[in-house]
């Protein structure tokens, strides 16, 4: 399956996009990026920093105040329905219905996904490919673990196989072990040609795992990187120069 | 997709604890509504017939329709009104038809027990009024606001789902499991009926099947309220909370208010007040009655030593007076009673409108008026045993020669050697209660039924519109 419309190589594209909420703040100031097919862009930040605000901004939860993200050059306020059929979304807590069984929470979401044609046995294929047992795979998911979850939603987004995915900080709270094997699933994802937008506090996965890596701070896209460029040099210590450098630079301003 | 998230919701529900324990407690409260409701009107008709063999057995051995006295007529048991008892507890079950007073019905249910007047009984009415209605608030009220609270709005709106179609399929699919869950509670309810040795006719199921139904619309006007007010809050506890109340305004506060409010607006005076009136003029009467008596004389043609001829003279004199004192009374019962019933009717109007804007009052008039227990049910009695009355006095009339609804002084003169006859009871004419026809039921009930429908849609159209503009996140 093919979404891509002929000649837009960046499935993932914020042009200036900007978020002032109706209480006066304002969460996201002129933010452009692109992610291309094969691509993971890793955002790190603060909290506040906007990178919720971002991918909420690529699902259409919320409209922008001003700019435009498009997803496989579909601008998702516009034409949300069409923008959602290319991208999947698996959040920082996977909560999926506690009371169907990890195959019919997948078969649900692929039906939503547009997917209403998939076999028992393909579910089962992607929840194995995700690392869960298969004593698992017809249990509900209310004794699951948060690291079983979040591997019940990247299954998700493998079945969908959408060419784009949003990753709203997956590996926070998961044990390293847990952690590695979800990076590894990104990394495959991403080499069978997957767009993907992952914010992260974890500077180690990002520089791990991301062809490139972007800094937000205060709603501004200040960094943003080829991760080869990072090599030899500490990322924790250049993040930390760019949020101080910011923040003095935004104190100055002010 | 639609179809898939109906599916979802259904198969969610019915998976949840929460809809087990509910159901659970619902199913086994419309069983015990039917179950009551068969045991209570099959013991009303064991008891319609005692009270029936009772008044025949006052006939036997009477030789004379002139010595008939305590004649009573009986309003016959409904199975539909052990379901939905309305008023029929409320007023008397019999009422007696000789002689000259007003008709008064005596002997409700509720005078004859007393512990069923602290308690009422468990009937369909109480079951759809209060235990539907919070079956539909406690399985509805985080139907938005507990999916955003659980995370899975999110993952669902993640997908390319038009809102409009997930909330519509939200309702759809809550109304279609609970309502066939709950059709299946009232269905297993209906045949617990011949189960347990009640019958109903082919009117009486067609008026049981309308009355479950405004149990449904009752119950999906307070499930689309539950859903409104769901994507209305964030939070789950905040929208039981406005449910809990938006119930017990309904429920509770909204019919017993616009009832005071009419007694305040309409003053209506009382059964007594009318009663001390109606006395008042009665004393008058008979003193005029007595003194005109006095005035009797034997027509100059009456030969003096001929009393059977002066006695009848006398009788027609006396019936004469007591023929105009009856009808000035009746006019005058007639003016005050026309007037206390317009009054009462007024006030009636006025409580029945205002407490409408609850739909549990339009739920238990619509149910009341298809089980013929609404508070037409009084007067109709009233009127049925009032014509009876008026047909036994022409019969009695037409036997004996007497106006037996008059004042008599009988003089008769036997031959002990004769052997009288008994009186046949079977000639006497039979009391027939005619109760209010389907055509009338649905009249009465339409309104009712047009305004739960009106809740349901405003409902539905609020939770539609609350819907679109809910933050998802």
């Amino acid at each position: 399956m093919s979404y891509d419309r002929p000649g837009e190589t960046p499935l993932l594209e914020a042009i200036e996009l900007s978020k002032r909420y109706e209480d006066g703040v304002l969460a996201l100031d002129q933010v452009s990026f692109r992610v291309a097919a094969g691509e993971i862009l890793a955002m790190l930040g603060g909290n506040g920093a906007g990178k919720t605000t971002t991918i909420h901004l690529f699902l259409n939860f919320i409209e922008p105040t001003s700019g435009e993200a498009r997803i496989a050059g579909y601008v998702t306020h516009r034409e949300p329905l069409e923008a959602k059929k290319r991208v999947s979304f698996v959040s920082e807590n996977v909560m999926l219905y506690p009371h169907f069984t990890a195959v019919q929470n997948l078969d649900f979401f692929a039906r939503l996904g547009g997917r209403t044609q998939c076999s028992r046995d393909e579910y089962r294929e992607a929840l194995l490919r995700v690392g869960l047992a298969e004593e698992a795979h017809d249990k509900r998911l209310k004794g699951f673990s948060k690291g079983m979850r979040q591997k019940c939603g990247i299954a998700i987004a493998i079945i969908k196989n959408s060419p784009a995915i949003l990753l709203d900080e997956p590996t926070s709270g998961l044990d390293p072990k847990a952690g590695r094997e979800f990076i590894e699933l990104i990394s495959s994802l991403r080499d069978e040609g997957k767009a993907i937008l992952m914010s992260t506090h974890d500077l180690f996965r990002a520089r791990e795992v991301a062809d490139r890596v972007a800094i937000m701070s205060s709603g501004r896209l200040i960094m943003d990187v080829k991760t080869p460029t990072l090599a030899g040099q500490d990322l924790e210590e250049i993040y930390m120069r760019y949020m101080s450098g910011h923040a003095a630079s935004q104190a100055v301003a002010s | 997709m639609w179809r898939t998230l109906v599916w979802k919701e259904a198969r969610e529900l019915l998976s949840s604890a929460k809809f087990a324990t509910a159901f659970g407690v619902t199913a086994v409260l419309i069983l015990l509504a039917f179950y009551a409701g068969a045991r209570n009107h099959l013991q009303a008709v064991a008891q319609h017939r005692a009270s029936m063999a009772e008044n025949a057995r006052r006939l036997d051995g009477l030789t004379d329709w002139l010595t008939l006295q305590e004649y009573r007529v009986f309003l016959p048991p409904s199975p539909l009104e052990a379901l939905v008892t309305g008023v029929s507890s409320d007023i008397g079950r019999t009422a007696e038809v000789l002689g000259r007073g007003e008709i008064s019905a005596e002997d409700s249910r509720f005078n004859e027990d007393p512990i069923f007047a602290v308690f009422r009984f468990l009937d369909l009415t109480f079951v759809f009024q209060v235990v539907l209605s919070l079956f539909a608030i406690v399985l509805g009220y985080d139907a938005i606001c507990g999916e955003k609270e659980r995370g899975t709005l999110r993952l669902t709106f993640a997908q390319a789902v038009p809102r409009a179609t997930y909330i519509l399929a939200k309702i759809t699919g809550s109304l279609l499991t609970l309502g066939a869950s709950l059709a299946a509670a009232l269905l297993a309810g209906c045949l617990l009926l011949p189960v347990l040795g009640v019958t109903l006719t082919g009117e009486e199921w067609l008026r049981l099947a309308m009355i479950l139904l405004s149990g449904l619309l009752y119950f999906g006007a307070f499930l689309a309220l539950a859903v409104c007010v769901s994507a209305l809050s964030h939070r789950s506890s905040s929208a039981f909370l406005t449910l809990l109340v938006a119930w017990i305004m309904a429920a509770l506060v909204l019919p017993a208010s616009a009832v005071l409010l009419a007694g305040r607006a309409v003053p209506v005076p009382s059964v007594d007040e009318v009663s001390s009136q109606k006395a008042s003029f009665a004393r008058g009467q008979f003193k005029d009655f007595a003194t005109a008596m006095k005035d009797f004389k034997a027509p100059p043609d009456t030969p003096p030593d001929d009393i059977q001829a002066l006695m009848a003279a006398f009788q027609r004199f006396s019936d004469s007076l007591s023929a105009e004192r009856t009808a000035r009374q009746k006019e005058f019962n007639g003016r005050l009673n026309e007037e206390r019933r317009n009054r009462l009717r007024v006030q009636e109007r006025f409580a029945l409108g205002a407490a409408r804007v609850s739909p549990t009052a339009s739920l238990s008039l619509a149910m009341t008026a298809f089980a013929g227990t609404s508070l037409v049910l009084k007067n109709r009695f009233y009127d049925e045993a009032e014509a009876y009355r008026a047909r036994l006095g022409d019969f009695l009339k037409e036997k004996t020669g007497v106006n037996v609804t008059g004042s008599m002084m009988v003089w008769r003169t036997t031959d002990d050697s004769e052997t009288p006859e008994p009186i046949d009871p079977a000639e006497l004419p039979a009391f027939e209660f005619r109760p209010t026809s389907w055509s009338e039921s649905l009249r009465e009930a339409a309104g009712n039924l047009s305004i739960l429908a009106v809740f349901n849609l405003v409902c539905f159209a609020g939770a539609f519109a609350a819907f679109l503009r809910y933050d998802v996140r």
